[in-house]
């Protein structure tokens, strides 16, 4: 009897065996595989890193690769060659200008060296007062005066404050400002915190999150004019946008109550049967004895 | 119109001998309540997970590219795919803790002693099965919270000397988690795993019909013969007919275990699916904490704790062949009583305790 038991286990580990030692061996499929960016784990693997964390380098400049792991750059997957260039997997061509090192900006180059990114920031600081000031004297707010350089961190309403504007003119226009951006922040604001509380929850934001992208970085781009009317005027077109992105989520969380009370409706079905069933139960016992 | 039905199906298949049978004549013991009924639950449960399996697998993809999508999608868009993907994500844990509480019954009532001890090896071949399609189920969903807890599990093998690299590298199919794994594990999940634990699942359950219901020793201490040397069957002649008391037991349990489920379902839908489970896999982002499931917390510590890895390995891996084996280690001659063995009580007492704490260590450590 056994024998007839042990055979085909036998014959079956053996087959799933094979199988799977072939297919380590299918090269094409492993190479493809392997080379897609999900593949192999890379970590920190970056010359510059590496070299400004050792202890050749003086504190000033490792100093400068902690500010950045705490920046939302660092959050956001934005290295140190993607603002600075060079090659980053090879420590001896990093700082290599044929391979695209930048180096650090002088003063006048920044919003051309941050607008690599922040293409349409860029553009409005430029036709600010801000930057027209900065282009005509070379002084001025550029873009590190409000943000910072390395220990750059999520941009909010909070960065226009008294003791940072007051530094060159009055605060009553900042002020303003900022109260023009009050509602339009506010709204962004709980719709990023919603979001978060729903992707926590399993719900797919991906949409809701493009959107809220969209309409964050567009309203961001138009504060950098620096303009309050523009503001106020653009103001209503992107309360109306957000609006219908909070219709979205409000769905969701109807949604996750359906799912709640659906999953109460069975737990308590279940509850009555249990009791039923028990009691049906201690009744045969009775019977029984 | 009923009694026709049953009537028509009872000319073709005799499905009044077969209830009489194996139901009413199949007689449990005095002893059998509620906790021997748990073997039944995870077959039910077991079951479940099937079945929620089987509707998931109408929309996932194997793919690292759209694992997670379709998951999202099952999880989102797909007509109450959130039930379906919630109870074989919580299912999946209750399994797991119905066979521990199944398996600590059967100890603490020594059942597995002569003539049960291949019911007790096939029993915890479905265990250490089930743990494994744990492991790799967790995966398939191609999150972060699935991707570096296998990141981890496949690593620890690695510890092991001479074989170790060989099974870390068989697991993951090449140096790191990537989409061979994803292949790879789809397939013991959803085949060869199952196949294999419905195998034993067969053996277990013919083996507990033909040997019958293991007596309580604190019951009915006079009815097994200690050690038998022919094949008997104990008739339970003053015990229950199967159906319906033993059945109605059973069908309790059930309904507790669905209870639980639900319980879970409603109150803590997340409970299993922490944070990072909503995040595609990165390899790039390494989440702040990684660790494994709550039945892998106690291994997972110990292997932490000891500062040899080797020894650390090796301590999971001889226990786990102990538990395997364990009807084998234990006395012959002793009986099945276990209040009259303060030794093994107190032996089982510590691992339950040694258990528990790593599990909690492992949890806040």
């Amino acid at each position: 009897m056994m024998r007839y038991l042990i055979i085909p286990a036998v014959v079956l580990v053996t087959v799933v065996s094979t199988g799977l030692s072939l297919a380590s061996y299918r090269e094409t499929f492993e190479k493809e595989f392997m080379l897609s960016p999900w593949a192999i784990a890379k970590g920190e693997i970056s010359a510059c890193i590496q070299c400004h964390t050792s202890d050749s380098m003086d504190s000033r400049m490792q100093q400068l690769v902690q500010e950045w792991r705490g920046s939302w750059h660092a959050k956001n997957n934005v290295s140190c060659h993607d603002c600075h260039g060079g090659a980053v997997e090879d420590a001896s061509m990093s700082m290599s200008h044929q391979r695209g090192f930048k180096g650090s900006p002088e003063s006048k180059e920044i919003p051309e060296f941050c607008g690599t990114c922040h293409i349409a920031i860029k553009d409005n600081y430029l036709d600010s007062g801000h930057g027209k000031t900065f282009l005509d004297t070379g002084e001025g707010p550029s873009c590190v005066t409000c943000h910072g350089s390395h220990d750059i961190q999520q941009a909010s309403m909070d960065i226009i404050g008294e003791q940072l504007c007051s530094q060159c003119h009055s605060y009553e226009r900042a002020k303003e400002m900022k109260q023009a951006l009050f509602l339009v922040e506010s709204k962004l604001n709980t719709i990023s915190q919603n979001l978060k509380r729903l992707k926590v929850l399993g719900i797919a934001t991906e949409r809701q999150e493009k959107a809220y992208f969209r309409n964050h970085a567009g309203f961001r781009t138009l504060f950098h004019s620096i303009d309050v009317d523009a503001v106020r005027a653009k103001s209503s077109d992107y309360t109306q946008s957000l609006e219908a992105i909070e219709g979205e989520i409000s769905e969701s969380f109807k949604q996750l109550a359906f799912r709640r009370n659906f999953s109460a409706y069975l737990f308590l079905v279940f509850i009555g049967l249990s009791i039923v069933v028990f009691l049906l139960s201690k009744s045969y016992g009775q019977k029984n004895s | 119109m009923w009694k026709k039905f049953i009537h028509w199906i009872d000319v073709r298949i005799g499905l009044e001998e077969l209830v009489n049978k194996h139901l009413r004549q199949f007689k449990t013991p005095k002893g059998a309540t509620f906790w021997s009924t748990l073997g039944f639950v995870a077959l039910i449960a077991f079951i479940v997970q099937a079945v929620t399996g089987i509707m998931l697998l109408l929309y996932y993809i194997p793919h690292p590219e759209h694992a997670f999508k379709s998951v999202q999608t099952i999880t989102n868009e797909i007509p109450y795919g959130w039930l379906f993907r919630l109870i074989h994500n919580v299912g999946g844990n209750i399994i797991v803790a119905v066979i521990i509480i199944h398996m600590v019954h059967v100890f603490l009532r020594v059942s597995y002693k002569k003539p049960r001890e291949i019911t007790w090896v096939s029993g915890t071949l479905m265990f250490l099965l089930v743990l494994l399609s744990c492991i790799t189920g967790q995966l398939l969903p191609w999150h972060q919270t699935g991707f570096w807890q296998t990141t981890v599990t496949s690593t620890i093998p690695s510890f092991l000397p001479v074989i170790g690299e060989g099974i870390s590298s068989y697991m993951r199919g090449g140096e790191s988690v990537t989409g061979i794994t994803l292949s790879r594990f789809f397939s013991f999940h959803v085949v060869i795993l199952p196949v294999f634990i419905v195998g034993l699942m067969l053996i277990h359950v013919l083996l507990i019909r033909r040997q019958g219901l293991s007596t309580s020793p604190a019951i009915e201490p006079e009815t097994e013969v200690a050690s038998p040397e022919e094949f008997r069957r104990e008739p339970h002649l003053d015990g229950q007919p199967c159906f319906p008391h033993f059945s109605l037991k059973r069908s309790f349990m059930v309904m507790v275990y669905f209870t639980v489920l639900f319980f879970i379902l409603t109150f803590f839908p997340n409970l299993f699916l922490p944070p990072d489970a909503n995040i595609q896999a990165d390899p790039l982002t390494t989440p702040e904490s990684i660790r494994p499931a709550w039945y892998f917390l106690a291994p997972y510590q110990i292997i932490k704790t000891i500062p040899n890895d080797v020894l650390g390995i090796s301590l999971v891996v001889i226990f786990s062949i102990v538990l395997l084996l364990w009807p084998f280690f234990d006395a012959k001659d002793a009986g099945r009583n276990i209040r009259k063995r303060p030794m093994l009580l107190s032996l089982g007492l510590i691992v339950l305790a040694l258990w528990v704490i790593f599990t909690i260590w492992g949890m806040y450590s």
